[in-house]
């Protein structure tokens, strides 16, 4: 059988799917016309083929070819608070007294989620529970109206549940969000989450997503939707490490005011496919924003990020670092656009991405671009991709430290520049366990440089 | 103590080590001269285990043991030390990360006890003294933005830390001034010792005026084709090597 008409048979399925959703919905639900508006866009497009630019170098079709069973039933495992429990992060943010919201398979946990409730300047609902807020509902309209591709049509059409939060001014004390997603079943799963920073609003979003087990094979859509408001810093720092069944398609739309910072930074690893777009817009000016990330890839993982960054006021900056490593037979790819309007004068955008191959059998292919209609303005781009070298190797060894720990030395240090990006020393400690025992699998195995 | 016995090294078809011997008592030290493309600096690096080289013949022998059975890791753990004619610069990595990776391999190659954090720091700071190597040079990212001088003292700074039994140092005074010579000598003449033998490969006599040799070997072709005492390099320093390279 062909992929592309694999793909018809997955996209035939998945239409169906969406329409059973679509019938089994209250119409009178005020999210219901955006959900079906956006599922007739989809079936009217369905999925996206490499015909398409920005999916140039990734084919669903031959990665995605049915979409998971699933048991209508999903009780919560005993252990599972056991397991979220025993990363340090989780640990750290319950001694912190910070909120932590747990969701298993696309629905928010309850049971297992904490709100800090001495903060007065969070407000945390979800997309199951009514009343959905104004400005959810605003927000989600507006970004649907947008009709911006057809993933997040799927998710817009399909959503289950989702955080919805809202920072208010809290006098430049950070709030800290810890958003834990776990993976427990077999399934189809499909969540978005919204984020509204008001005016003054200061807050740390970290997300972690795990696979509880080797086995589970989860297909997922996720989306989360960023309205950020004048003089705001948000801090996100988004860690995933799914199993290498698993098949994620994430998207990050954020909308930047005037004079706010915005850092966000990804952590990927596994998947048999992930796809990250991330859509940022500096509507305001002087703001400073960073939107970058690693991947670690191993096995036969792929992960394509398409990062749009547009400039759209004067005297924004933007930085985008990314930094690969790949092993194994896996495949990173990365497109990365930088938009300058005619009016977003003394821009300063950045974007370099850098891939280090650590066998014969891996590939990464990059393709930035720039689109800038403004005429004083800094921009440049750069892309790299290398080996381990073996001078520094040979150097390493020469002072006794055996291979593979040299190689983990010069893993680390490839990394090191991207990780700077994550501007809050704190939160980078926090990922340190996780992200330590990321890196020791994926420098390992056969590593024929 | 350090043995090199006919060994015949090419690189693709090109013998580069034509049968070269050389023998090394403990605490004797031995400078190697010799025209450019003699096969001085593929020497240093087949003995500390670079990947670079096919060896076709012979045997290193240090303390019994063939070295060429080891890979470059073992070789360092187990007593030999090259000090880098150009020290490689690893952005990201810190000198004083780097400095402990490698102590610690050492002393876990060799079950010495692990030292702690703080009597780690004491150690190094202290060598790093005595080579005038200050403190945020150990903290910087390894060699890169050092000086050339900077680079050549890590490089004793190393050596001094991981207690070798044959240091190999390849063209140590390439690329130094007069001060920073004479502070990388001081650093190498305080490390000799009865035990610790050195192998010196340079250039220039003017090494040789800080680092007094008990031999001096001429290498052309891949092979030692002379051996005297300190007086020879200060020969070769007035006649060249035309008398010995025909």
């Amino acid at each position: 059988m062909l992929a592309e008409d694999k793909n018809i048979n997955v996209e035939e399925q998945i239409i169906s799917y969406c329409k059973d959703n679509i019938c089994s919905q209250d119409i009178k639900h005020p999210l219901y016309p955006s959900r079906l508006g956006a599922y007739e866009l989809f079936r009217a497009h369905g999925l996206p083929t490499t015909r398409n630019e920005q999916w140039k170098y990734t084919n669903i079709a031959a990665k995605l070819e049915k979409i998971p069973s699933q048991s209508e039933i999903k009780p919560v495992p005993v252990n599972l608070d056991n397991f979220i429990n025993n990363f340090e992060i989780v640990k750290k943010a319950k001694e912190n007294k910070d909120s932590v919201l747990v969701f298993m398979d696309g629905a928010m946990q309850s049971q297992l989620s904490a709100v800090n409730s001495e903060s007065k300047t969070i407000s945390i609902s979800s997309l199951k529970k009514d009343p959905i807020p104004d400005w959810a509902i605003k927000l989600n309209s507006k970004k649907h109206s947008q009709n911006v591709n057809e993933l997040f049509n799927l998710n817009t059409a399909l959503m289950e549940d989702g955080a919805l939060i809202n920072i208010s001014d809290n006098g430049g004390i950070a709030d800290t969000i810890y958003i834990i997603h776990v993976g427990n079943n077999d399934g189809f799963y499909n969540y978005r989450h919204m984020i509204n920073v008001e005016n003054g609003a200061h807050v740390n979003i970290i997300e972690f997503k795990i696979s509880n087990k080797t086995n589970i094979e989860a297909l997922y859509t996720s989306s989360i939707i960023w309205n950020i408001s004048d003089n705001c810093v948000v801090n996100n720092v988004k860690y995933q490490a799914h199993n290498q069944i698993t098949i994620g398609f994430n998207q990050q739309y954020a909308d930047i005011e005037n004079n706010t910072e915005f850092n966000s930074f990804t952590i990927s690893s596994g998947s048999k496919l992930l796809r990250e777009f991330r859509d940022i817009n500096c509507n305001g000016s002087n703001s400073n924003i960073s939107i970058s990330g690693i991947n670690l890839l191993d096995g036969d993982s792929h992960i394509d990020t398409m990062l749009s960054v547009k400039h759209k006021a004067p005297n924004t900056i933007s930085r985008e670092k990314y930094k690969s490593i790949l092993n194994d037979n896996s495949k990173g790819v990365f497109q990365g656009n930088i938009i300058v309007d005619d009016i977003a004068q003394k821009t300063i955008a950045k974007q370099s991405i850098d891939a280090l191959i650590l066998s014969k059998t891996a590939e990464h292919d990059a393709k930035p671009e720039l689109e800038i209609y403004a005429d004083d303005v800094q921009c440049g781009h750069g892309a790299t991709t290398g080996q381990i070298s073996q001078e520094s190797l040979f150097y390493l060894k020469s002072r006794g430290i055996p291979e593979e720990e040299a190689k983990r030395l010069l893993v680390n240090a490839f990394l090191t520049d991207a990780l700077e990006e994550i501007k809050d020393k704190k939160i980078l400690e926090t990922f340190s366990d996780v992200m330590n025992s990321m890196l020791n699998r994926v420098s390992k195995g056969n590593l024929n440089v | 103590m350090f043995n090199v016995s006919n060994l015949t090294v090419a690189v693709e078809d090109n013998e580069i080590l034509n049968n070269f011997s050389l023998e090394v008592g403990p605490g004797e030290v031995h400078a190697i001269m010799g025209p450019n493309g003699s096969g001085k600096s593929t020497l240093a690096h087949v003995c500390a285990g670079k990947e670079d080289y096919t060896v076709l013949n012979g045997e290193i022998i240090l303390n019994g043991e063939d070295l060429l059975d080891f890979e470059a890791d073992e070789r360092s753990t187990k007593g030999l030390f090259l000090a880098f004619q150009y020290p490689i610069e690893i952005p990201g990595v810190t000198t004083l990360t780097f400095l402990k990776s490698s102590l610690e391999a050492h002393y876990k190659a060799n079950n010495k006890e692990i030292l702690s954090t703080p009597d780690f720091m004491k150690l190094v700071k202290k060598k790093a003294a005595e080579l005038n190597i200050d403190d945020g040079m150990i903290k910087r990212p390894l060699n890169v933005g050092f000086s050339g001088g900077e680079k050549k003292r890590n490089e004793i700074l190393q050596m001094a830390l991981l207690d070798p039994q044959i240091c190999i140092l390849d063209e140590t005074d390439s690329g130094l001034d007069i001060d920073a010579l004479r502070l990388v000598a001081e650093g190498v003449n305080n490390l000799r010792s009865e035990k610790r033998s050195f192998i010196v490969i340079t250039h220039y006599q003017r090494l040789l005026d800080y680092i007094k040799p008990d031999f001096v070997h001429i290498m052309y072709n891949g092979k030692i084709v002379e051996t005297g005492d300190s007086s020879l390099a200060l020969e070769l320093e007035k006649s060249g090597y035309n008398n010995y390279t025909k």
